[in-house]
């Protein structure tokens, strides 16, 4: 698997009433490791205010360097490390999980509590099943798919 | 447990079966195959091409305003659940397929009607142009022998006159 790591992607900004908000859209399809640019797509006043750099990556919680659907990472946002969990990822994943536009991912705490209160973007099923404490995340998210 | 619709092809998704797609306005792309998710990709519009349902119904080759096609329609309410209503509602779905599928297979049917009729005029056409090709060399011509002769034996009796 080649590694990657392209710091020349564009990012996309949206225009909307009341913040502006940019996530990555570059062609990279490949799992979340370090350096990558993510979504955050939770209420968090910490993943919503704007900066002049975008989230990224700076560690991933597993034995390989790579971060999937439910895996946790340590982001740097606003000049801070922050924890967070993977919600959604354009790689292609499991087979009958859904494939997501954008790398998403939800701010939490070090004993795994989520910072923001409402989740509005959709989150995938399969993280019911998945191994590990998953349901306050579930429980503030809003749809699912 | 629910079948899904294809987005480009509008065909069934059984549990499965299929893809999905999630885009960043948080819409669903659901996906039947992969050869219908590459069309995606392409941004190709279902609406134009051609073997899609979507083309079908916009360029009017399939029934579209019906009765029985209200049934599809999702509705979101959900209904409590009684034993004799679900009973009743298989039934009914079983029925309504059966009026469906003849009424889909009566609305082609005349439209390709429309067809034969138009072929037929166009072989008249093709027979009275090409009539030279098929006709005897001596059609027709014992009738104008006739003809000739009953005009002769009117002037053999106008001139006795």
């Amino acid at each position: 698997m080649a590694v990657s790591r392209s710091f020349c992607g564009f990012l996309a900004v949206i225009p909307s009433l009341t913040q502006q908000k940019a996530f990555s859209v570059s062609a990279s399809v490949a799992a979340i490791q370090k350096l990558t640019r993510v979504r955050v797509v939770d209420n968090s006043s910490l993943g919503n205010t704007p900066h002049h750099r975008s989230p990224r990556v700076i560690h991933v919680y597993t034995k390989n360097g790579f971060g999937k659907v439910g895996d946790r990472v340590l982001l740097a946002i606003k000049g801070q490390k922050k924890k967070a969990l993977i919600v959604g990822q354009k790689m292609p994943g499991e087979r009958m999980s859904p494939r997501f536009d954008s790398n998403n991912v939800v701010l939490i705490e070090d004993n795994g509590n989520p910072t923001g209160t409402r989740i509005k973007v959709p989150i995938p099923t399969h993280l019911r099943k998945m191994e590990g404490d998953y349901s306050k995340l579930l429980a503030i998210a809003n749809r699912f798919v | 447990m629910r079948i899904e619709k294809c987005y480009f092809c509008s065909g069934p998704v059984y549990p499965g079966h299929g893809t999905m797609f999630v885009r960043n306005d948080c819409k669903n792309f659901r996906f039947c195959k992969s050869k219908c998710l590459k069309n995606f990709k392409k941004k190709r519009n279902p609406r134009k091409t051609r073997w899609t349902k979507a083309f079908r119904k916009a360029s009017g080759k399939e029934l579209t305003v019906d009765n029985c096609l209200e049934f599809e329609k999702r509705r979101n309410v959900a209904v409590k659940y009684q034993r004799a209503l679900w009973s009743k509602t298989v039934e009914a779905m079983k029925v309504v397929e059966g009026i469906k599928q003849k009424r889909q297979a009566r609305f082609i049917l005349n439209r390709l009607r429309k067809g034969k009729q138009l072929e037929k005029e166009e072989a008249i056409q093709e027979v009275k142009k090409n009539i030279h090709l098929i006709k005897a060399p001596h059609a027709g011509k014992a009738k104008i022998m006739e003809e000739k002769m009953v005009q002769k034996l009117q002037e053999d009796v106008e001139m006795d006159d």
